[in-house]
């Protein structure tokens, strides 16, 4: 997909103001206008499946690109079901008239409950055969967070509802639309955000082989990491609080692709690892995923035996 | 909006029970989806003469975290819990670990005690500010209104001229997500419609600074990653402190003086709604905000039943399924809780299960603690916060049992905790410690009871053999959106319903101000 960049339609208004008599005051107001008019705003479908909901809170964390300017500038969302005006019947039907005019970019957020459809519904629909609706109509599917791109916790070992990633399901249920995973336990809000405009105005992003754009997932936490130099001079952390490596707490930087460590979380307020916290691969695909793979390496009796962490 | 369906037609075009007076009518309403709350949420309600007569809350969604959680090492639990709720996560984390520093014999040190209440506090002022805007407001504000906007206000301006452009063209759904809302019964007066759908944009910016002010301390938000037995990993600095202090003051602003008006204003609009949605008439707090002076915590706990304040037992908490969908037993307390999902059980039509206290349904939440606080009389400032509500608004105590009563809870507790943030973080030291070592032993059990921002939170910890032998988590929600118990008693959402008019089944405007007080957040309920 060819990019139209903003420059193309600033010329293109600076001819018009010019054939219209108009001041060059005008062309930045003209050129927003002309931005809108040729691209539109893509429409996008948010739904949730087997979902906490921490990926909808994450993307209204977003800066500097607000949740206010997302909504009215850069995405047309038809609905999501924390935000929508819509209640009860009224939601599924503007679903359904979404679904039916097709052409949108369906956002999902949690896995799907295969085994189990009843444990998740949507007015009087199961979750799985809505999200089939919906991907068969849609462009381009967008899995984010954890659980919709690899099962996350709610997959985990031990779960009793069968619980699938979105690809997983699709694939299964033979849906060809392309899909775009955005991993993290919540997905950071540069990455959704990155990702659907993108999407919307360029195309699809540059993916890896897990289908994550390569932008946000190409490197290891481990390889940013701004304790990288106390793991180098092997100067460990041994107790939580500690400076140095968090590697022997059970850091899952070296295991783990993305970018939080250079990009920063809540708008460069923090990041996991700067407030003394291993990291515990929530972007990882296997993040949770056994009973056997503990988050921290602080309890003797559950630690796996040595060299199994990589 | 379309015609009215035909009477004795339900919205979803079921026929339904047609008598001959009109007004002794009964309807089955169906609104499913509840959205602008957190999760899969359906209400049926049977109305009869135009008034709820009964009504069923069910939770849709199931993941089985209890189920997960056995065999793990304890240390995931913090992790884990709080994925059950992507809005309610340092709550649960802070019960995970207060479970936890019981079964491990250990106490945070001030720091790590004060960063954990900053940020607790930090999610609870960030949830009420969600709530009131972003989820509870569009049942009150005139969305389509801003089309008329003649000021010169810049947010205005531009979301005016987003939704003429959008009402402008034919695509489907313009307007989303915002649009479409029930048009009926949305507030009349201009200035104070504009007003708060321009705050609307605001606690867009200031709810993301209350997240900012829980990550400074816990690395990040949502799914705090510092939390940890004994404290927080992260160190308490003198740059944090100075950053923390800017963050809190933005805060306190929009609390003062915004949040707290616009729930005034909204409730001088719609007096009607102190008196609807009365609750079953008990209320049940947790211990919540531990104070460093060792004293009582800012909200005490309590139960209130039938009027009278009594001392929590938590021996008195079971939980029943008869019509929930799992198949263990019913009437289990949290220690020996089960979780076996059983999604074909005859009779049962909600994931939630059924928490009762010495057999009562309780309501939880803002409310609820506010409640307890003011009668328990410890907390000064809660009496005279109540009082000054109550002053301004003209209302008597009775009244705050109520969707009005509900939402300026959370009002006057965001202004109590923005206050209160603001003392503890005078008294945290940079370069004490934030967390003190530990040891998991073999077996132990732990319970940590807290508040989340939608009420009593406890978590239920057994540990065999250095692992996870089994976990129970009691939420708000569960209480608030239970299904009815063994013995046929409605949970405390399906009480507060009767008696709401539903003037046009097609908008049922009026149970969706009934559900939306309670701040439903199923993820937390069923988890």
């Amino acid at each position: 997909m060819e990019p139209i960049t903003r420059r193309s339609f600033i010329t293109l208004s600076l001819r018009l103001a010019a054939m219209m008599g108009l001041g060059s005051s005008a062309v930045p107001a003209m050129a927003d206008a002309l931005e809108r008019i040729v691209r539109g705003r893509a429409p996008a479908l948010w739904l949730q499946g087997q979902c906490c909901s921490g990926c909808s809170v994450s993307l209204l964390d977003s800066e500097p690109l607000g949740a206010d300017q997302l909504l009215t500038r850069q995405i047309a969302l038809a609905f999501h079901q924390t935000l929508s005006g819509a209640t009860g019947h009224q939601a599924v039907e503007t679903v359904d008239r979404a679904i039916a005019a097709g052409g949108f970019i369906l956002v999902v957020e949690g896995s799907v409950p295969a085994s189990m459809p009843r444990a998740c519904f949507f007015g009087e629909e199961n979750f799985g055969s809505q999200l089939l609706r919906a991907a068969r109509a849609a462009k381009a599917v967008v899995a984010v967070g954890t659980c919709a791109t690899s099962g996350g916790i709610p997959a985990a070992e031990g779960n009793p509802t069968g619980a699938t990633s979105v690809p997983a399901f699709l694939t299964r249920s033979g849906v060809a639309t392309p899909c775009i995973s955005i991993p993290g336990c919540p997905a950071h809000p540069d990455w959704i955000v990155g990702t659907l405009v993108h999407v919307l105005q360029f195309g699809l992003p540059q993916l890896d082989k897990a289908g994550r754009p390569a932008a946000f997932f190409g490197k290891l936490v481990h390889d940013q990491c701004p304790r990288f130099a106390d793991y180098e001079r092997e100067n460990f952390a041994k107790n939580f609080g500690d400076d140095g490596c968090l590697f022997h707490l059970g850091c899952a930087g070296p295991l783990t692709r993305a970018d939080c460590n250079l990009r920063q979380w809540n708008g460069g307020t923090n990041t996991c690892i700067r407030a003394g916290a291993p990291c515990i691969g929530c972007a990882w695909e296997g993040f949770a995923a056994k009973r056997d793979f503990p988050f921290y390496l602080k309890n003797d009796h559950t630690r796996p035996a040595e060299g199994d962490r990589t | 909006m379309g015609p009215s369906p035909p009477l004795g037609v339900g919205h979803a075009g079921r026929v339904l029970s047609p008598t001959v007076r009109p007004f002794a009518m009964k309807e089955t309403i169906t609104v499913s989806p509840v959205t602008r709350i957190e999760g899969h949420l359906g209400v049926t309600i049977e109305t009869d003469g135009g008034r709820v007569a009964s009504a069923r809350v069910v939770g849709e969604m199931f993941r089985g975290f209890e189920r997960i959680l056995r065999g793990r090492d304890p240390l995931d639990a913090q992790q884990v819990t709080q994925r059950i709720c992507g809005v309610c996560p340092v709550e649960h984390g802070i019960a995970s670990v207060l479970a936890q520093d019981a079964a491990y014999g250990i106490a945070p040190p001030p720091n790590g005690r004060i960063a954990r209440n900053l940020a607790q506090a930090a999610n609870f002022i960030a949830s009420h500010i969600t709530h009131f805007y972003l989820l509870s407001g569009l049942d009150f504000v005139d969305v389509a209104q801003v089309t008329t906007y003649t000021g010169n206000d810049s947010a205005l301006i531009a979301l005016r001229d987003w939704a003429k452009s959008e009402l402008a063209t034919n695509t489907v759904n313009a307007g989303g997500p915002f649009l479409p809302q029930f048009p009926a019964q949305l507030i009349r007066d201009p200035e104070l419609n504009l007003g708060i759908l321009r705050h609307y944009l605001e606690a867009l910016e200031v709810r993301r600074d209350a997240h900012k002010l829980g990550a400074l301390f816990l690395g990040k938000l949502p799914h705090a990653a510092a939390l940890i037995p004994g404290g927080i990993t992260e160190k308490i600095t003198a740059i944090q402190i100075a950053a923390a202090r800017a963050l809190l003051a933005r805060l306190a602003t929009f609390v003062e003086q915004v949040y707290v008006p616009d729930v005034v204003a909204v409730a001088t609009a719609f007096p009607a709604y102190f008196s609807l949605g009365r609750s079953c008439g008990n209320f049940l707090a947790y211990d919540a905000f531990p104070q460093s002076d060792g004293g009582s915590p800012l909200l005490p706990a309590g139960a209130l039943r039938d009027g009278r304040l009594e001392r929590v037992d938590i021996a008195a908490i079971t939980e029943d399924v008869r019509y929930s969908w799992y198949s263990s037993p019913s009437g289990l307390r949290p220690t020996a809780g089960e979780t076996e999902p059983a999604p074909d059980k005859p009779d049962a039509y909600s994931w939630l299960k059924a928490p009762r206290y010495a057999g009562s349904p309780m309501e939880v939440g803002t409310l609820a603690r506010l409640l307890v606080a003011y009668r328990d009389g410890r907390t000064p400032a809660v009496k005279s916060a109540i009082d000054s509500l109550l002053k301004t608004t003209g209302r008597t105590p009775a009244d705050l049992d109520s969707v009005l009563g509900r939402h300026a809870a959370r009002a006057v507790e965001s202004k109590l905790l923005v206050e209160r943030c603001a003392a503890w973080l005078e008294e945290l030291r940079p370069d004490r410690p934030s967390c003190v070592d530990f040891k998991i032993p073999a077996t132990a059990s732990g319970v940590g009871l807290t508040e989340a921002a939608r009420g009593a939170l406890g978590h239920w910890i057994e540990i065999r053999e250095h692992r996870i032998a089994n976990y129970q988590c009691v939420v708000p929600t569960t209480w608030n959106c239970s299904p009815r118990d063994d013995n046929g008693r409605p949970g405390p959402l399906e009480h507060s319903l009767v008696g709401t008019p539903v003037a046009d089944p097609a908008q049922p405007i009026e149970a969706a101000r009934v559900i939306r007080s309670f701040d439903p957040c199923i993820a937390c309920a069923v988890h």
